[in-house]
This record gives C-alpha cells, sequence and structure tokens, in this order.
C-alpha cells in the first residue's frame, strides 16, 4: 500500500479519512439517490441468492430501474447520458429488439 | 364485376380504418372529471396522464405531458382538481387541471443555468393546498468540475404559475426521497431516517429513526421505497426489512429476518414501527387495507395478505408479471396493481383473486406512483 499514491481528490480525501480515524462514518448508501454505484443485488442474483424475487420478466423492471439510473454499468443512463435510449421501445416487454448498444460518440 | 367489387371492398377498408383512427386518436383532455366519481391516475411512457374511472375500469381521460418521461409519480391536490406530476427526468413538478389538462403549474428545481437538481421522488402537496415541497439534490456544472451541493428543501406556491420559483429554501438531510404533508403544516421527509419537517423555518426533528435505529435484538433495517401513496386513512408508510437476533451474540447468520413498516398517520401524527412478517420475499410496496387496518397488502411478484398483530401470511396470489405498486379503492374492496410495464391488474381484496385488467395506452409505467380519489 505504501507505493500507492492518491492522485485525485477522492482518493485524497480517502487517506484524509483513514488519518482523523474517521473511516466509520464512510457509509454505504441504503437510498436511490441517482447515478450512484450501488451493491443492491436485483438483476444477477436476489437477495436471497436465488432468482425467485428477480422481476419478472426481466423488462418489467428495465425503465424502473434505469430511469432513475439505478443500473449504473448495466443500462445505459437515461436519466443523463442517453434519455432517448427507448424512444423506440416505449414497451418493453414487445419492443426490446429495438434497445441497441451505445457507444462513445467518437467510435 | 370484378372492378366494382374492388371498389366495394376498398371503400369498406377506408371506412373502417377511418372509424378505427378517429377512435384511436380521439381527444380526451377537455373532459371534465364528475363530482363524486372515482378516479385512479396514473402515468405511463411516452407522455400520458390517464385517468381511469373506479366504477367502469376503463381509461376515463388522457392528458398530455411535456419533457421526458420519469418517473412520472402523481400527487393530486387536497381539492381533487389538480394533479402534480414529476417529471423531465426528475427535475421539476408539472401541475394539470384534471378537468382540461392544462399546464397551470410547473417548478424547475434548478435555479441557475449553470445548475442541475433532480428530486429523487422528493415532492409533497401541503395539507391545504396552498405550498409544494420538494427535496432536490443539485450539482454546479463548470467547465471542467462538478461541484455537489447540499440538498434543498424547497416551497413553492401552487398559485406560482408555469414559472414557479420557490419562496422558501433551506439545506435538507441527504439522501431524502420520498415526503408527505400532514394535516398540521409539517412535512415528513423519508431519508436515513424520517424527519418532521417545520417548512416555514427549514428544522427538523427525527420522527422515526430508521438508519440509526436503537431497537434491542434488531440490526439495522434496510429500506427501499419509492411510491408515495396519499392513502385513504392517512398513513404515510414504508416497509423495511430487518434482521432480528435470537441471541445476544447477535449474529446475522442466525437472526431472523423480519417485513415490518413505518408509518405516520398524517392527520394524528402517531408514529409506528412494527413488524408484520417474515421475509420469505421481496415486497416493492405495501399498505394497510383502508377498512381492516390489521391486514398489510405486499406487492412485487406476488401479492400477500397479512395478519400484523400474528405475524402471519394468510394468502398469496400468482401474477402475470412483476407490479411495482398497488392501489386500494377508496372503499378498500378493490386493489389495483400499478408500475412496470403498461397494464394495469385489478384484484379482489378479499380474495386476491384478478377480476380484471386495464391496458393502458402508450407504453410502460416503469416507476411511477399511481392516486386513487374521489372528486
Amino acid at each position: 500500500m505504501k507505493h500507492l499514491k492518491a492522485i485525485n481528490n477522492k482518493a485524497k480525501k480517502m487517506l484524509q479519512a483513514i488519518d482523523e480515524d474517521k473511516v466509520d462514518e464512510v457509509m454505504a448508501m441504503s437510498a436511490v439517490v441517482g447515478c450512484t454505484a450501488t451493491t443492491d443485488p436485483g438483476w444477477e442474483v436476489d437477495a436471497f441468492g436465488g432468482v425467485s424475487s428477480l422481476c419478472q420478466p426481466m423488462e418489467s423492471d428495465l425503465y424502473g430501474c434505469a430511469d432513475p439510473c439505478w443500473w449504473p454499468a448495466q443500462l445505459p443512463d437515461i436519466m443523463n447520458t442517453h434519455p432517448n435510449w427507448n424512444k423506440d421501445a416505449i414497451n418493453s416487454d414487445q419492443d426490446w429488439r429495438n434497445l441497441n448498444t451505445i457507444f462513445p460518440d467518437d467510435k | 364485376m370484378l372492378n366494382k367489387n374492388k371498389i366495394v371492398v376498398a371503400a369498406g377498408l377506408s371506412l373502417l380504418t377511418s372509424l378505427f383512427t378517429v377512435s384511436t386518436w380521439a381527444d380526451t383532455s377537455q373532459k371534465a372529471l364528475v363530482k363524486g366519481h372515482e378516479y385512479l391516475a396514473v402515468t405511463n411512457y411516452p407522455d400520458n396522464l390517464h385517468l381511469i374511472d373506479v366504477a367502469t375500469d376503463k381509461v376515463y381521460k388522457t392528458c398530455n405531458m411535456p419533457g421526458q418521461f420519469g418517473p412520472g409519480t402523481v400527487s393530486i391536490s387536497p381539492d381533487k382538481k389538480r394533479a402534480y406530476v414529476l417529471g423531465n427526468g426528475f427535475r421539476q413538478v408539472y401541475g394539470f387541471d384534471l378537468d382540461t389538462c392544462k399546464l397551470e403549474f410547473n417548478a424547475v428545481f434548478a435555479q441557475a443555468a449553470n445548475e442541475d437538481a433532480r428530486a429523487m421522488f422528493s415532492f409533497a402537496v401541503s395539507a391545504d393546498g396552498k405550498e409544494l415541497y420538494s427535496v432536490n439534490n443539485a450539482v454546479h456544472k463548470s467547465i471542467d468540475h462538478y461541484t455537489i451541493q447540499q440538498p434543498r428543501l424547497q416551497v413553492f406556491s401552487t398559485d406560482g404559475g408555469v414559472n414557479a420559483k420557490p419562496i422558501r429554501s433551506f439545506p435538507a438531510p441527504r439522501q431524502v426521497y420520498i415526503m408527505q404533508a400532514a394535516d398540521d403544516g409539517s412535512l415528513y421527509m423519508a431519508g436515513p431516517d424520517i424527519y418532521k419537517v417545520n417548512v416555514q423555518d427549514g428544522s427538523y426533528t427525527v420522527a422515526i429513526p430508521s438508519r440509526n435505529w436503537k431497537r434491542e435484538n434488531y440490526g439495522q433495517p434496510d429500506v427501499l421505497y419509492f411510491w408515495p401513496h396519499q392513502q385513504v386513512n392517512r398513513d404515510f408508510s414504508i416497509l423495511y426489512t430487518a434482521p432480528k437476533f435470537t441471541d445476544a451474540s447477535q449474529n446475522l447468520e442466525t437472526a431472523e429476518y423480519k417485513y415490518g413498516f413505518f408509518n405516520v398517520n398524517l392527520a394524528t401524527g402517531e408514529t409506528e414501527t412494527k413488524d408484520f412478517g417474515d421475509v420469505v420475499e421481496i415486497y416493492f410496496t405495501g399498505q394497510r387495507s383502508p377498512k381492516e387496518p390489521n391486514l398489510m397488502y405486499g406487492l412485487l411478484n406476488r401479492l400477500t395478505k397479512y395478519d400484523i398483530e400474528k405475524q402471519e401470511l394468510l394468502q398469496a396470489q400468482e401474477l402475470d408479471h412483476t407490479y411495482y405498486n398497488l392501489h386500494f379503492s377508496t372503499n378498500g374492496d378493490k386493489i389495483y396493481l400499478v408500475g412496470t410495464l403498461n397494464d394495469i391488474s385489478i384484484h379482489d381484496a378479499q380474495t386476491l383473486e384478478k377480476t380484471g385488467s386495464i391496458s393502458l395506452p402508450g407504453g410502460d409505467m416503469a416507476i411511477t406512483t399511481a392516486q386513487v380519489f374521489i372528486r
């Protein structure tokens, strides 16, 4: 660890929290706050380690999660960056084939 | 003869097409609500606010909303004349006259050109209908970096028109989601704890501890609740799950996981924290029956009914697909299952059996909150 160097503000704040013995004040989020990484299970596996409590079919959960940016890195960010991602698939269970992979603009 | 038959067929098809076109695209926006009638207000993609006639379970009228759909959370004004909808990607609240669909109110949360602000399901109308509240999370966008701002409670006058500006603004706690206004003029907002807020000066106290509860033999609760139902019995309730330890070792591996609810009665201010059953499946929403308060109904992949005092699962109904939120008819006899796709499932509250379905024009309801009301 001594060879790692903090080079952005967040990393520096982490070191500061350690120095000030405030690491315990960092808490996992327990509410949706939009476009924030969460560790709440709900896609690959449910809270019980199975699949029966996942939304059925998966499409029923699609926009309920994408609209508030609940699935970072799983779906395009409808809230900010890709608001038109689902414009041709407003009925997700029928039109999911119109949902496309997104690519950076410069590719 | 052949040509005449072709012409007759073509004319018939043309007539059928025009009739179908007229009935599909009929404009109901000016259809006034009827006093004494009960309605379910619900939103869906791409831009719809539908009013369902509860007596017939048919779409009575549809208003079109501006902006990017989402989340579409609805709140009905106390006089039942206006629907407020959180929309345009959580950026603002619209207020529509329910008789004419006219946009009468519009409050954008961002207050500067370089500011973005979103409310994570956080808005509510005062009990007297004169003010609208929102907690929203702001960020300043500079050329090369963003700066997170303190969340703020904004107070709008509902007479503020289509360019409404806050008349008061106060710092708010972080991670606030749903909220409801009480009859005594205070505002209850859910965040790490459930707070009671003085909307005149922004001060707040903890009405119900959640993350910071000190409940003997219980671990910290987990909450996920984005549907602010305006309930018939004036409850403002949120479900939780929590581990209940079986011995002094407080071992999560041997704990029993309980479902419960936090509740504030908006008429009396009475608060409750109460378990109602074991965690056997996940529910996104739950409500107590308007006519039998000892019965709790839970919903996600099944519609279920619990005896709260006995903490016993009484009944469970299989569903065609997942629904997020349930809404009782005012008399408590009927339950509407809303959210996710574009069909509303109707169930008998006694038997939980499906009694009907409403296919909404348009697309998915996603994470909307509907409301039932009597004009």
